[in-house]
């Protein structure tokens, strides 16, 4: 297993030698190198990922250098199965798309670089080699963005993501060195059992050091996931090449969750800043939402997407569910992978036929005509307020019997509980020919994904974390005091009961819609619009550092 | 205290790095400026290894500040060999924090360290003088597909200044945020952001743009294996000698 583990990292380093390497080869039979060996990497991974499977034992793997090791565990091997793949189909993706493109081999070998930045930073097993891919991602994603010389554009953004990137870097090196003063080790799992013994032994300037360390670990993963004020880079990344795109936002934003999750020992003693993760990820996870409905380009909205769900996946690990969010950030990649992948093509079609076909929710999404048929309102609010509970309740009892005890858990129902909600109030304003025919699939449908996204989580919670009192202590660290938590699930229960209520009887009455927009909303929509004028507060700040900057210079004759 | 304060000419330190400034930039040899940037530190270590006088706390705050001044000034500077100068006197001005407990070898290497990439700009801009009249950023731009070799090394040696991993300066500088204070610690970082900053814009200014439509013929492959060995040697003593910090 230390054999494939080291190989998987290797083999995309080696391709980037030799891309660089081969100068007298076609550029084609280059990339079609590349895209061998990063079939072969991810072939390895998953020898590397079954082979843990069938023997689990947690490996430290040590080249004798004071850094540079790899740790192989159950976070690292489904991690470097989840990279290999996305970069595997990105490369197969390049292969055409990027075939005319200038800087062909630069691009390959761009993207080799980057894939072993990322196998190394999922696998490492000291804090300098962690720190070093930390930072190496970084720049590699600055020149990828950036692939396409000609375009300001390109370049612009390509520098937002670098900075903020950056930004994010710095926290992490204190966090590192915290750990390193405190404990006297780089080595990780050294490192944890340490915090593990003595979790609340040290504190510096008067406050606990896992707090500490878990704040700046939490920061640095607000930068590298795009949270709430740190996303503006996010959604203009799509000035890079699709490929690239692709590869961002399936595999390196997601970075943020993993980081949580390698440091899952130090945030077992930090309930307070999974509460801040929390509250940072509700934030990003609706104004992401919000922006992603006001866009009209597909890949802007797409960009937005991610942040929201980017702010989902903090939501999950504040509420101490870090397999959740490593399932989700698999997921999200495979799924955010295929549509940027598929942007293009869908464009290029849309061009030439819209291909939409006049059913059920063309003409309620499009003609917006009106509704001729549908359950009574009472009833369908009812259908609303009840299935969702009990579908993922049944879901939940079908893999824990006491989840109800885990705030954490119940946070997340409510918002399984919101999501089935909207949709079942969807199919209420849907025009259909049988509104309890469509009702009773969407209803089925449901059962079906709750079920299986449910099992698939537990399934992954057993896995990434086989010690069942280290997944108690995660929960137990996000939860908060028990009649606090019971006021908040009241008053949330409450309101979405009375809002779907009110939202079920507004409709049924059938109001006309105010045509007059009042200031306030005017004032919101601009605010919207605006993307809520952070990149403007950026872009001043950035402009008054670079006036003083040239003062400055001028002030001292430039010596 | 004298002595020191004659060290601060050497180690730079505003504002008697004025002085290491506006030699560098009057010197038209590049292999001159060069050895200047190597050799000019190195001295002023060598004087405060024969000072009697402990280096105070104050030469750290003052240090930082100085770091700090010159990583705000790059951010406009252009033209490549002032840059090389001022990523210098940015970072050796960083040496000073380390002076009252590294012993004088550590220090040498430290500032080594951060000499050598500046050194190697201060030669780069002589190519690119010799080409396009002037080693400035935002000049003549796309140099990726005019001198694509050169442009290649311009932008590892930048990367190598702003001790991004793995050159050697990127270990020197956790080694120096392991060793000092919290605070000035979180300074040092704030000083690292900025030269990454200031590193893109050059970057860009240098190797993006429109179509370059000036003839250029590119460094010989003789030079970039040369100056891929050099970086080889630089990189692996960094590992071997990585700041007192593993």
């Amino acid at each position: 297993m230390d054999k494939l583990l080291c190989l998987l990292i290797a083999l995309p380093m080696l391709s980037a030698i030799f891309s660089s390497l081969l100068t007298r080869e076609t550029r084609t039979n280059i990339a079609k190198l590349s895209l061998g060996i990063s079939g072969l990497t991810f072939i390895v991974s998953i020898a590397s990922l079954a082979a843990y499977i069938i023997t689990p034992h947690q490996q430290w793997i040590n080249f004798g250098w004071a850094w540079g090791s790899l740790y192989l565990d159950p976070l690292s091997s489904v991690m470097v199965t989840a990279v290999s793949g996305i970069s595997f189909v990105v490369h197969v993706y390049s292969l055409r798309y990027m075939a005319e493109e200038p800087g062909l081999v630069r691009f390959f070998t761009l993207l080799d670089l980057m894939t072993a930045a990322i196998l190394m930073m999922v696998s490492a097993g000291d804090l300098v080699t962690l720190l070093v891919a930390w930072h190496l991602i970084g720049i590699l994603l600055y020149f990828l963005l950036g692939h396409d010389l000609k375009r300001p554009a390109a370049q612009r953004y390509a520098f937002w993501s670098f900075f903020t990137y950056r930004i994010g870097d710095l926290p992490l090196i204190l966090a590192a060195m915290l750990l390193y003063q405190a404990h006297g080790t780089l080595v990780l799992p050294t490192l944890f059992e340490r915090i593990a013994a003595a979790p609340d032994a040290l504190t510096i300037m008067g406050l606990p050091l896992t707090g500490t360390v878990g704040m700046l670990i939490a920061l640095s993963a607000f930068a590298r996931s795009a949270q709430f004020p740190l996303h503006t880079w996010l959604p203009y990344t799509m000035e890079g090449p699709t490929p690239v795109s692709a590869l961002m936002h399936a595999g390196i934003v997601n970075a943020g969750g993993f980081i949580i999750n390698r440091f899952a020992p130090v945030f077992m003693h930090a309930g307070t800043i999974l509460h801040i993760v929390f509250v940072v990820g509700l934030i990003t996870a609706i104004l992401g939402s919000v922006l992603m409905l006001t866009q009209n380009d597909i890949k802007k909205s797409l960009g937005y997407s991610t942040m929201g769900q980017m702010g989902f996946m903090f939501v999950e690990c504040g509420v101490g569910a870090f397999s959740l969010a490593i399932y989700h950030l698999i997921a999200h990649g495979l799924f955010k992978g295929t549509l940027f992948l598929n942007a293009g093509g869908v464009i290029g079609n849309a061009r030439k036929q819209d291909g939409v076909p006049h059913d059920d929710v063309y003409t309620f999404v499009v003609e917006r005509k009106p509704i001729t048929s549908r359950l009574p309102w009472i009833f369908a609010a009812a259908l609303t307020l009840v299935v969702p509970v009990l579908v993922l309740e049944l879901s939940r009892w079908l893999v824990r019997g006491n989840f109800v005890g885990e705030q954490g858990a119940i946070i997340l129902l409510f918002f399984g509980w919101a999501t089935g909600a909207q949709l079942l109030f969807a199919t209420y304003r849907l025009r259909a020919e049988n509104p309890l025919r469509t009702m009773a699939m969407i209803i089925l449908s449901l059962i079906i994904v709750v079920a299986g996204y449910t099992v698939i989580e537990h399934t992954f919670d057993l896995f990434l974390y086989p010690d069942r009192a280290i997944r108690e202590q995660i929960y137990a660290a996000a939860s908060v005091p028990l009649p606090t938590f019971e006021v908040l699930v009241i008053f949330i229960s409450a309101a979405i009961v009375l809002g779907w209520i009110a939202t079920y009887y507004a409709t049924a009455s059938n109001k006309p819609q105010n045509t007059n927009p009042s200031y306030l909303q005017l004032a919101i929509y601009s605010l919207i619009t605006r993307e809520f004028y952070v990149a403007d507060v950026y872009a001043w700040l950035t402009q008054t550092l670079l006036n003083s900057s040239k003062r400055l210079n001028v002030w001292a004759r430039w010596v | 205290m004298t002595t020191l304060l004659l060290a601060t000419l050497f180690l730079p330190l505003f504002p008697s790095s004025m002085v290491f400034n506006w030699i560098s930039t009057r010197l038209n040899f590049p292999y001159a400026r060069s050895l200047l940037i190597l050799i000019w530190p190195q001295i002023g270590i060598l004087i405060i290894g024969q000072s009697a006088q402990q280096v105070l706390p104050g030469f750290i705050v003052w240090a930082f500040a100085s770091a700090l001044f010159y990583a705000l000034r790059l951010l406009t500077v252009r033209e490549l060999g002032l840059w090389a100068s001022f990523i210098a006197s940015s970072g050796l001005a960083l040496t000073w924090t380390i002076a009252g407990t590294a012993s004088i070898p550590d220090m040498q290497l430290f500032a080594f360290w951060f000499s050598l990439p500046a050194a190697l700009l201060a030669l780069l801009a002589a190519p690119l003088a010799k080409r396009f009249g002037a080693a400035f950023a935002g000049l003549s731009g796309d140099l990726t597909s005019c001198v694509p070799r050169l442009s290649a090394i311009l932008a590892i040696t930048i990367l190598a200044a702003i001790a991004t991993p793995p050159s050697p300066g990127f270990f020197s500088l956790l080694g120096l945020v392991n060793k000092l204070d919290w605070a000035i610690a979180a300074g040092i970082l704030l000083i690292w952001l900025l030269w990454g900053w200031a590193a893109t814009k050059l970057i860009q200014g240098f190797l993006t743009g429109e179509d370059n439509k000036q003839g250029a013929t590119d460094i010989s492959r003789t030079a970039v294996v040369l100056y891929a060995c050099l970086m080889c040697i630089f990189i692996f003593s960094g590992f071997i000698f990585n700041g007192g910090m593993l």
